[in-house]
């Protein structure tokens, strides 16, 4: 390491910004170099002069006139009418669709098809109809026909008998079940996966794909994407099953320093999720940004309003280690 | 057993801040006061220690909230509230700091309700020296040099230098704050080091 980047990074120790690995690097440089050792203890001393003109406590009273004031103003300004509001909301729609084609092109897909399906239902129907006096004279033809493609019956929609009639209508669905072998990494797995996610509606089938994903992104397997990042935030705060939600916020941990999104996912975990087995993992999940001002101001509101005796303790203990951010 | 003003105390301290800037994106004055309450100690407090004016700093939180009120239905949410708010207040801070280097030689003055202009380093008491008025002294003149010296500074250092090390957030952070990039959120913090400790060498 040569000085010019050991100066830099001595700021950045300095300020808790720099990574373990470099900090030892940084504290051979240091035991080597006599000038850089010096450059470090001036900036110490910097650092303890700066606190000569310190960050104070508000008076009560300048905040209360300074409420008073912004209360006053914004009294003054009239109230947004249902139209403003209204163009405001398409203008953010519109925004929103701008800045996430694949919406779009998912919406059109989906479009596309549910046209296609009522289209096909709808002719089903139609020919079910027609097709009723050929399968009454050819009865006992297809009575010892069995249905070719039972296996594949997905589900039975509906079933009429004709009055008077030994004849039957039944309208089934199909459909083909199919196979896929591959790699975690493989992106039509990790797809599947996905989609399993969300969709599944057995938690068992939920529970093995979070638990898929979330080892991937532990193990630092390319979950640089946020598409992976994005189901596992959507299990933590949605999925009905604790295990699965666990899971999920385990997998979501090597991220809570450098996404912001995943901080907040896991700050609403600990303010409210219903199992407190979760909000105490989420605390210690936590630990990397718990100097962040809003992990100290939901810790501190756990402190005191959570139910858990024991989660308020260890919120305290987490708002006493960290540093005091003035 | 809780009463029910404590539990909903609690209901209210838990209402996810989501939930609040939706309702205030849809017109609620009782969602957005909410969050007002939130953040204006926050707010108050960095402009306040940014410009040493009580005045300037009540100014920039009118200006911010305000503005955040007009503009709230423009949030969606690709940052947190935190990050947004603070974004407003930033920028209006770096005006002020602008505006104000132009005119200003190193007066640290408040001007009180009445509008008297106090030194706003009077103020600024330290219980460990209460008791030894020289020490106080030599504090107060210290903290008059500390403020100079970081009025030598150019606006944008001066606020990665107060959001670093004063306010405690990390360069990150204050890269999304101030519409730039860590690196040179970084670059710009070292470079504030170095003027200062240039500018304090005597006192050392």
């Amino acid at each position: 390491m040569n000085c010019e980047l050991a100066h830099e990074r001595i700021v950045l120790a300095a300020y808790g910004e720099l990574p373990d690995e470099q900090v030892h690097e940084l504290d051979r440089h240091l035991a080597a170099c006599t000038d850089c050792s010096q450059e470090r203890e001036q900036l110490l001393a910097l650092k303890t002069l700066a606190t000569a003109y310190p960050v104070t406590e508000l008076d009560p009273n300048f905040v209360a006139r300074s409420r008073m004031r912004l209360e006053e103003a914004l009294d003054a300004i009239p109230p947004k009418r249902w139209y403003e509001r209204m163009g405001q909301r398409i203008l953010n729609n519109f925004a929103s669709l701008q800045a996430a084609p694949v919406a779009a092109v998912l919406l059109l897909i989906v479009g596309g098809g549910a046209g296609t399906l009522g289209g096909y239902e709808y002719a089903a129907a139609r020919s079910a109809h027609t097709a009723a006096g050929i399968a009454a004279l050819a009865q006992a033809k297809a009575d010892a026909q069995p249905i070719e493609s039972a296996p594949e019956i997905a589900n039975i929609s509906s079933i009429e008998r004709e009055p008077n009639s030994e004849i039957v209508h039944v309208t089934y669905n199909t459909v083909t079940p199919q196979h896929i072998q591959g790699s975690l990494d493989d992106p039509s797995i990790r797809q599947l996966l996905m989609l399993a996610s969300e969709n599944a509606s057995s938690a068992g089938v939920r529970d093995d794909s979070v638990g898929l994903l979330a080892a991937e992104c532990r193990a630092g397997h390319g979950c640089q994407g946020e598409g992976i990042r994005d189901a596992l935030m959507q299990a933590l705060r949605y999925d009905k099953s604790v295990a699965v939600r666990e899971k999920a916020l385990e997998g979501l941990q090597p991220y809570v320093a450098e996404d912001m999104r995943v901080r907040d996912a896991v700050l609403e975990a600990l303010l409210n999720d219903s199992d407190a087995r979760i909000r105490t993992t989420a605390i210690s999940i936590l630990e990397p940004v718990e100097a962040d001002t809003s992990v100290r101001q939901v810790l501190s509101t756990v402190a005191n309003s959570d139910h858990n005796p024991h989660i308020r303790t260890v919120s305290r203990q987490v708002l006493s280690r960290a540093p005091e951010i003035q | 057993m809780d009463g029910p003003d404590r539990a909903q105390e609690r209901l209210q301290a838990r209402a996810p801040e989501t939930e609040l800037i939706r309702e205030a994106q849809a017109g609620s004055r009782a969602a957005f006061d909410a969050l007002v309450r939130q953040y204006e100690q926050q707010v108050l407090r960095l402009a306040l220690h940014l410009t040493g004016s009580e005045h300037d700093a009540e100014d920039i939180y009118q200006e911010a909230f305000l503005k955040a009120f007009r503009y709230i239905g423009n949030f969606r949410f690709e940052c947190s509230f935190y990050t947004w708010i603070y974004r407003i207040v930033t920028n209006l801070c770096l005006d002020q700091l602008r505006r104000k280097k132009t005119r200003r030689e190193d007066q640290a003055v408040v001007v009180d309700q009445s509008g008297d202009e106090i030194d706003v380093l009077s103020s600024v008491s330290d219980n460990r020296s209460f008791s030894n008025p020289g020490k106080e002294l030599d504090r107060k003149v210290l903290g008059e040099r500390i403020q100079a010296a970081l009025s030598k500074l150019t606006p944008r250092e001066r606020m990665v230098f107060e959001l670093k090390h004063y306010q405690g957030l990390r360069l990150r952070t204050i890269g999304e704050m101030l519409n730039t990039t860590e690196e040179t959120a970084k670059n710009t913090l070292f470079r504030a080091t170095k003027k200062l400790r240039t500018q304090l060498a005597g006192l050392r």
